[in-house]
């Protein structure tokens, strides 16, 4: 276990040193699929000759929201550049050509078109015309042709909407349903949190994501979802595959997987084995007092405190559980209470009990437990 | 006369409120079930009963009460400012199959109702259950105050459970915020309740009153109602009559966190539930007998006035870190019951990614502990140790693929400890038209039995509103001591489809057919009905 640990914490503190804050860096293809860019620019020469974006990109600064089209016309090249659509060849410094943007133009073919498909998102260019270009651009300034690559990831808006990431604040950049949850089925794709668990192993790998402090699953799952599953009243298939209904036995005496994530033991498990006929109130055809007629194997259990006789204390002392999905309390008590009537009087209380943390713990928070089976004064609590 | 009314008129269309469409999102689910559980017998085929059930869900969200942030919504400003919601879950669930409705013959004989025998069944024969439902009011002191009150759902520390009353979140400064939540837990016995959020262990927590002896200390515990006409009393149940199962256990909790401060989330959290002792039990639980005592109470200070049911400090951190492209997400959870005096619960793992490939080391602990009025707890002892390794592989591409592997240790207070461990591995790809195919096997062996099987699945989705898919499973299990059976091998093979009706509708089918020598076919056909209904805005 301290190797464990040790392992863990080395892991942890190499990963810190080395950290360099990427979460979120990816460009999601279902925010931005594949664009089709069949045009020749180069931002880095225009910007390097002292004009600024908005001389192009003229609605950028009053655009309110993502899907505006901010590609720049033809309209502001002519500006600077001498285009005449009669002459394609013109021959002009700087570049008139159509080819020169254009590229593999042919006069007798229609140009291709750019293709950019707008992001899902909620985006106001009006509300962050203080901050420059390159804030959220990136190297705008180094590239030819600007892609996806210059466009903000998610990583990028939360170095100043340092709160973004909350849950709260999920819909100030998502779309969202009615209800307010957001919307993750797109065109492109569905918008999945890469490292929260979403993957082929979902259904083990969820735990702790949605554990997490300030976890945000709710920003686009409904609560009910959750339940669905966990306190559902339909047998999860990808879940408790095959005739469970048959093999559950295995893994409830395991206790792995914790069966009391979905089901309570004392309602769930006893009701439904009592009517199977394997409970201890119910119609049963099993008698513990018959050998011919015994559910459990020999040597289960006795009415002495021989403890090859009585193998069902170590099931209890490590999974009590199991028992409970069958056994009520009175089962135990009647040979483990300590009151008068009771010939047995098996204590299963371990060695050293009444010194223990656990003994002082369990009585000061709740006598009631303790009156189970001790009801003379000279019985209770820790010191006698 | 007409003035009055005119009047009247006039002052109700003054005083008349504007009216408001809210925005809603609903979803409604009809699941109608049908299947077999076996009633055991030691001689001849068992007899199987069959369970009919039908379920209807509601689940609504009613967004932005009051239109409070619709201005700010048509101006494309973010959301910010008071803004309230519903969310609900209603559930009725009915079960009216041989299961729960049929009768039993007990020695006699005599024939009862099977619900008169086993009362737990009545969980599902007409339960209405309100498995949350809250008003959420968002926005306060300046975006930093969210309240919800109604039913709400909690953190225990390790999972999910439900009480009536209100929790606050308040983000106090930086990454800093704390919690505090109060109200009545839910129990079987709350209003549209479900035992599900209940602590467990209570099933017969005060199922039976004690009776004084001759002389003090001398009595002993007995069923309560022992007037009740009762042919045979080891088949008969005073589960209706356990007073302490009804009363209202209060909890409160407060959490302190930090979340997302630099990569890294830390939690720490208290929650205690407790519940006033009953006293007194007679006519007026129902009981046809003279009022009596139901704890022991006969010397000074013996009956405690309330009990603690939990008592739990819990803490956990997680990071999320870069190293070189790779991403390393530790963590780690513990709780310690406080009115056990144990750590019931911890694990410390941490999920690397690199690529599409994901591995995730992890050592989980495991102290069984229940409702603090359980006798269970004193039972329960040796804690359990797993170590897992588990491998994801998704890279956006036709292949997928997933292994675990782990191995329990059982600590053991009185001889050597033993083991259990196992692996499943499973490997799909996606093919050509829709379709996708898995193959994956599963072996595991030690304490509980062994087990060793595989399954393969095909699936085919056919432009998006026609799913189908079919799985087969062939499972051989050994050696489970306990258990009624020492070998078998079982098969099931289940089809399952989905059609999308229209846009928010859609039919779910599900047939699966299980076969083994024990009990030959057994058959389970689930029908869906799945409605979410999204008005337009």
């Amino acid at each position: 276990m301290r190797r464990i640990a040790f392992i863990l914490v080395l892991l942890a503190g190499a990963a810190v040193l080395a950290d360099n804050g990427s979460d979120g860096t990816e460009w999601s293809p279902v925010v931005y699929p594949t664009q089709r860019l069949p045009l020749v620019f180069s931002h880095r020469k225009h910007l390097a000759r002292g004009m600024q974006c908005i001389q192009c990109h003229t609605t950028a600064a009053s655009s309110r929201s993502a899907v505006d089209n901010l590609i720049p016309t033809e309209v502001p090249c002519r500006a600077c550049h001498a285009i005449e659509r009669d002459k394609p060849d013109k021959q002009a410094t700087p570049v008139a050509a159509c080819t020169g943007c254009h590229a593999g133009f042919q006069p007798d073919r229609p140009v291709q078109r750019v293709y950019l498909t707008p992001p899902p998102i909620k985006f106001d260019h009006s509300a962050h015309g203080k901050s420059p270009c390159e804030k959220c651009h990136g190297d705008i300034r180094a590239v030819d042709l600007a892609t996806t690559r210059q466009l903000p990831t998610m990583a990028s808006c939360l170095e100043c909407h340092t709160d973004g990431a909350e849950e709260r604040h999920c819909a100030d950049c998502h779309l969202t349903k009615l209800g307010g949850m957001i919307e993750t089925h797109f065109e492109f794709g569905t918008l999945e949190p890469r490292r929260d668990g979403h993957g082929p192993g979902f259904l083990r790998d969820h735990v702790e994501p949605a554990r997490a402090p300030g976890a945000t699953c709710t920003a686009c799952h409904d609560r009910s979802e959750c339940i669905d599953c966990h306190q559902g009243t339909v047998k999860p298939m990808d879940f408790h595959v095959g005739n469970y209904l048959l093999v559950h036995a295995t893994e409830a005496r395991r206790g792995t997987p914790d069966c009391s994530a979905c089901h309570r033991y004392e309602s769930f498990c006893v009701g439904c084995h009592e009517r199977a006929g394997l409970g201890t109130r119910g119609l049963s055809a099993f008698d513990a007092n018959d050998p011919s007629k015994r559910f459990h194997p020999q040597g289960w259990s006795s009415t002495t405190k021989n403890l090859a006789l009585n193998q069902h204390a170590q099931e209890a002392r490590r999974n009590i559980s199991s028992c409970s999905s069958c056994h009520r309390e009175e089962d135990c008590l009647a040979c483990h209470s300590a009151e008068p009537t009771n010939a047995v009087q098996a204590s299963p209380h371990p060695k050293d009990w009444r010194a223990s943390a656990q003994c002082r713990a369990q009585y000061r928070g709740n006598k009631r437990m303790c009156l189970r089976c001790h009801i003379t004064p000279t019985q209770m609590g820790c010191d006698w | 006369m007409n003035r009055l009314v005119a009047a009247l008129g006039l002052a109700l269309l003054l005083a008349a409120p504007d009216a408001h469409a809210y925005e809603f999102w609903l979803h409604a689910q009809t699941i109608g079930q049908a299947y077999d559980v076996p009633q055991y017998t030691l001689a001849g085929p068992y007899l199987l009963l069959g369970r009919r059930r039908i379920t209807q869900t509601l689940a609504l969200r009613i967004d932005d009460v009051g239109d409070l942030a619709a201005e700010r919504r048509k101006s494309r400003l973010p959301e910010r400012g008071l803004r309230i919601s519903l969310q609900m879950y209603l559930r009725v669930d009915h079960d009216f199959g041989d299961f729960t409705s049929g009768q039993m013959i007990l020695p006699g004989p005599v024939v009862r109702d099977a619900l008169d025998v086993i009362p737990e069944l009545g969980e599902s024969v007409a339960a209405l259950d309100l498995m949350y439902g809250y008003v959420q009011l968002d926005g306060l002191v300046d975006d930093r105050l969210r309240i919800q009150l109604g039913r709400v759902l909690a953190d225990d520390g390790w999972g999910t459970t439900a009480f009536d009353g209100g929790a606050a979140q308040f983000q106090v400064a930086g990454p800093i915020q704390v919690g505090a939540s109060a109200g009545l837990r839910v129990r079987a016995s709350s209003p549209l309740g479900n035992s599900a959020y209940e602590l467990d262990g209570t099933s017969g927590a005060g199922c039976e009153e004690y009776i004084a002896g001759a002389t003090p200390g001398t009595g002993s515990w007995q069923l309560i109602d022992r007037n009740r006409t009762i042919t045979n009393n080891t088949l008969s149940s005073d589960y209706e009559y356990c007073p302490q199962r009804d009363v209202a256990q209060p909890s409160v909790g407060v959490t302190i966190a930090a979340v997302r401060a630099k990569h890294f989330s830390a939690e720490l959290g208290y929650r205690r539930t407790w519940s006033s002792t009953v006293e007194q039990v007679g006519p007026a639980q129902g009981v046809d007998q003279p009022t009596q005592p139901l704890y022991p109470s006969e010397f000074p200070g013996e009956l405690p006035g309330s009990g603690v049911d939990e008592e739990r400090v819990y803490g956990r951190v997680m990071a999320k870190l870069d190293a070189n492209g790779v991403e390393i997400d530790p963590y780690a959870d513990a709780r310690y019951s406080v009115v056990g005096a144990v750590f019931d619960r911890a694990d410390a793992g941490v999920r690397v990614r690199a690529g599409g490939s994901v591995i995730e080391p992890a050592v989980e602990y495991f102290y069984p502990t229940f409702d603090a009025d359980s006798i269970f707890n004193a039972f329960s002892i040796e804690p359990t140790t797993d170590l897992r390794l588990d491998y994801r592989y998704d890279d956006h591409g036709p292949w997928r693929a997933t292994a675990d592997a782990w191995v329990r240790h059982y600590g053991h207070e009185d001889g050597e400890p033993s083991l259990a461990g196992g692996g499943d591995a499973g490997i799909d790809r996606a093919i050509a038209g829709g379709l996708r195919a898995k193959v994956d096997v599963l072996a595991d062996d030690g304490w509980g039995g062994a087990r060793f099987g595989g399954g393969g699945e095909a699936a085919w989705q056919n432009a998006r509103d026609l799913w189908l898919r079919g799985r087969v499973i062939v499972l051989g299990v050994r050696d489970d001591d306990a258990s009624l059976y020492k070998d078998y091998v079982t098969s099931s093979t289940v089809v399952s489809g989905t059609l999308k009706v229209a846009d928010y509708v859609a039919v779910h089918a599900i047939a699966e057919a299980d076969y083994d020598a024990v009990h030959q076919l057994q058959m389970r056909v689930i029908g869906v009905l799945d409605l979410a209904f999204m008005p337009e805005p």
